[in-house]
């Protein structure tokens, strides 16, 4: 009977233990979400997720992935006032988003948690703000780079161009030689997020598509398609330019650090080599880049913001950059080796996205397909897009 | 005991029993298709009505902005805009493609299954097939074979993007949808074609009539109801194209607005990251309307005398 009795006590006294142990550690669970850019990443952000998580017991973090079509998914749950907590901002939606009060403006917490900015590359944090108020971080950028695939670079006894002028020649030398069998020099996509950055090396820019550079810009791009210099994806059998580099049936192509790990999972015999973009009358290239942002509906703002300020801060983007997914948007994380020619475009590079982001770029892409392929003529296109952006 | 009064033979509290026994059967019957109108109420009335309310405000994201006034702004906006032109422009040229090809191909597979044919339960279900896989995986797969270097060019030859090229991409889609449809359409004629009273047949082959004449003569009229009921579903159906369009463009409606259909158009604005949900409804209420003409039109010149 003693013996019973002390049985309950121990048993009694672990099960307070336990219960006291509980109450005083009560977690709070925060939504993360973003896209995938390829099993790699997703695993990798996991991977991130669960250290946070173990550095900060009181928070879990649920972190998921929205397929398909994003800003769709993203804009149903803003309007249902559902979303996740902490989710992924394309600087092309950046404006758009602030602009329509989905997004939670940070700088009370930058205040009050004395958050560094500074170490943040200016251009790109400026994406995400409006006026002076932050809306986000940037977690990584690219800008884009030149590929070339060395061998067929080597056919010609060339060097990599630096100039317009230097790739056409480049280009026709290999045309001569018929270097690249069944496809073309030059891959460019019909995409306003290629071609603007050859806008901006002839000195134009978003805020005048109608002037004498922006229209000697395009006539350059299109120009080296109906010269039969380049070619766009789906003529070469791929959907984008880096399955044509990787095919081998381009071999120079205008494609950010995301081309990197693709290249080397999907297409690793394929031997290329990254070159400083090209320039004309300047140097001239685009930031592609993606912040984590708070939900102004979020009902757990407090550890929303320890988690972005966290994947946001030195440590957590020197784990995110460590595989060599993506570039540091901070000054104080490095690269891993062979990112120079990314990272040395951060002086030239302007944000990707501009006004009325999600209707313009529709038509500024269809309106140059209808260019590549005859169907309207440069200046047609150029008053389109400049109505699109800025109303007028 | 209770008074009461004849009439026609029949007593009043006899004809206050029939006209309850009445309410009862329409009672029973009302109660077994409330919850279905409810349903239906819920998710088809209600979305409808309240698509018109806010189409009549800027609705973005979080509603109107505070103040704003009811009007037809968005209506004058859509009805100016040359993309939705466009748009019905692309679903108009599709619509008559598709249906007259899906009604050909269909009738074509109809005829050949209610044929005494070999295997015939075997064909039928091969035939049907293609409409119940999963048209995004059908569309993948034909974003392949019709790629520059894909089955397709290999067959016939050539370099074409067929889905990438604007003056092929909405007919690309007009043969792959009608591939994948024609199996529908062929049961709705199997059941047409076996409803047609043989002793027709029978006088036809005792006139000596040969085989296209009483196809042309005789099944081809014969089988009106049925016409109507194809041109209409499946018309309507094409109408309302979006899956493929979304699939094949990346949900651009490219290449240069070749693929752009007017519920493409309606998702684009509500749902494109401008959340402009007013004009978006206002968009898909045109739409609507319009789609509702095009059925009452149908239904006074193909459905003359017939009934759904």
């Amino acid at each position: 009977m003693r013996k019973v009795l002390a049985l309950l006590a121990v048993l009694a006294a672990v099960a307070a233990v336990v219960a006291s142990a509980q109450a005083g550690t009560k977690t709070t669970t925060i939504s993360l979400a973003g896209w995938s850019a390829g099993a790699d990443e997703d695993t990798l952000l996991q991977q991130i997720v669960n250290k946070f998580e173990a550095t900060h017991p009181s928070i879990k973090v649920d972190y998921s992935v929205i397929n398909g079509d994003y800003t769709s998914a993203m804009t149903a749950r803003f309007a249902a006032h559902n979303p996740p907590d902490v989710f992924y901002v394309d600087s092309s939606l950046a404006s758009t988003w602030a602009t329509q009060g989905v997004l939670q403006p940070l700088n009370s917490y930058i205040k009050s948690s004395h958050y560094n900015t500074s170490k943040f590359f200016p251009s790109l944090l400026n994406t995400f703000k409006v006026g002076s108020t932050v809306y986000g971080f940037p977690k990584d950028w690219s800008p884009l780079a030149m590929e070339i695939n060395t061998g067929m670079l080597g056919e010609v006894h060339a060097k990599a161009p630096k100039t317009w002028a230097e790739l056409r020649s480049v280009a026709q030398k290999m045309v001569a030689q018929n270097v690249v069998s069944g496809g073309k020099p030059i891959c460019l996509s019909a995409d306003w997020a290629r071609m603007l950055a050859f806008v901006y090396q002839d000195g134009g820019s978003i805020s005048n598509l109608q002037s004498p550079a922006v229209s000697n810009a395009v006539n350059f791009y299109v120009g080296l398609i109906k010269d039969g210099l380049a070619q766009t994806p789906d003529n070469l059998d791929s959907d984008w330019c880096g399955t044509a580099l990787g095919k081998q049936k381009a071999a120079i192509i205008f494609e950010g650090n995301w081309l990197l790990p693709f290249m080397s999972s999907t297409y690793p015999k394929t031997q290329y080599g990254v070159f400083p973009m090209i320039k004309n009358k300047t140097g001239g290239n685009l930031a592609f880049t993606v912040s984590y942002s708070m939900a102004k509906d979020s009902k757990n703002k407090p550890a929303a913001w320890t988690l972005l300020s966290w994947l946001t801060g030195q440590q957590g983007q020197k784990l995110w950059v460590s595989k060599g997914l993506a570039l540091p948007s901070r000054s104080d994380v490095k690269a891993i080796g062979g990112r120079a020619n990314f990272l040395n475009a951060a002086k030239y590079a302007h944000g990707w996205g501009f006004k009325n982001f999600s209707t313009a770029y529709t038509i500024m892409n269809n309106d140059l397909t209808a260019v590549i392929k005859g169907g309207k003529t440069v200046a047609q296109m150029l008053s389109d897009a400049q109505s699109a952006v800025h109303g007028s | 005991m209770a008074a009461t009064a004849t009439t026609g033979g029949v007593t009043r509290s006899a004809r206050g029993t029939l006209f309850g026994a009445r309410i009862r059967e329409a009672g029973w019957g009302y109660a077994f298709v409330a919850v279905p109108m409810a349903v239906f109420g819920v998710f088809f009335v209600y979305p409808l009505g309240y698509a018109i309310y806010i189409s009549l405000y800027n609705w973005g994201i979080f509603g109107p902005p505070a103040g704003s006034k009811a009007g037809f702004g968005n209506y004058h906006q859509v009805l100016s805009d040359p993309i939705f032109h466009t748009a019905i422009k692309n679903i108009l040229e599709y619509t008559v493609g598709v249906v007259p090809l899906e009604m050909a191909l269909g009738l074509s597979l109809a005829l050949i299954v209610n044929a005494k044919i070999r295997a015939r339960t075997f064909f039928r279900a091969a035939f049907y097939f293609p409409s119940i896989a999963s048209s995004v995986a059908i569309t993948t797969i034909a974003i392949y074979m019709l790629s520059s270097d894909g089955l397709f060019n290999r067959v016939v030859g050539g370099h074409r993007p067929w889905f990438s090229t604007p003056s092929t991409a909405i007919w690309s889609i007009v043969g792959l949808n009608a591939w994948t449809t024609a199996g529908t359409v062929m049961i709705f004629y199997l059941a047409a074609l076996q409803s047609i009273p043989t002793d027709v047949y029978e006088a036809a082959a005792v006139d000596g009539t040969s085989g296209f004449r009483t196809f042309w003569k005789i099944t081809f009229p014969l089988l009106r109801p049925a016409h109507f009921f194809v041109i209409v579903l499946f018309g309507t159906g094409a109408l309302k194209l979006f899956d493929q369009a979304f699939i094949v463009s990346g949900g651009s409606g490219g290449p240069a607005y070749a693929t752009y259909t007017p519920v493409l158009y309606v998702y684009r604005t509500g749902l494109g990251g401008n959340g402009q949900f007013g004009l978006a409804a206002a968009a898909g209420t045109i739409f609507f309307v319009a789609i509702f003409i095009l059925t009452l039109g149908t239904r006074f010149t193909v459905g003359r005398g017939q009934s759904l």
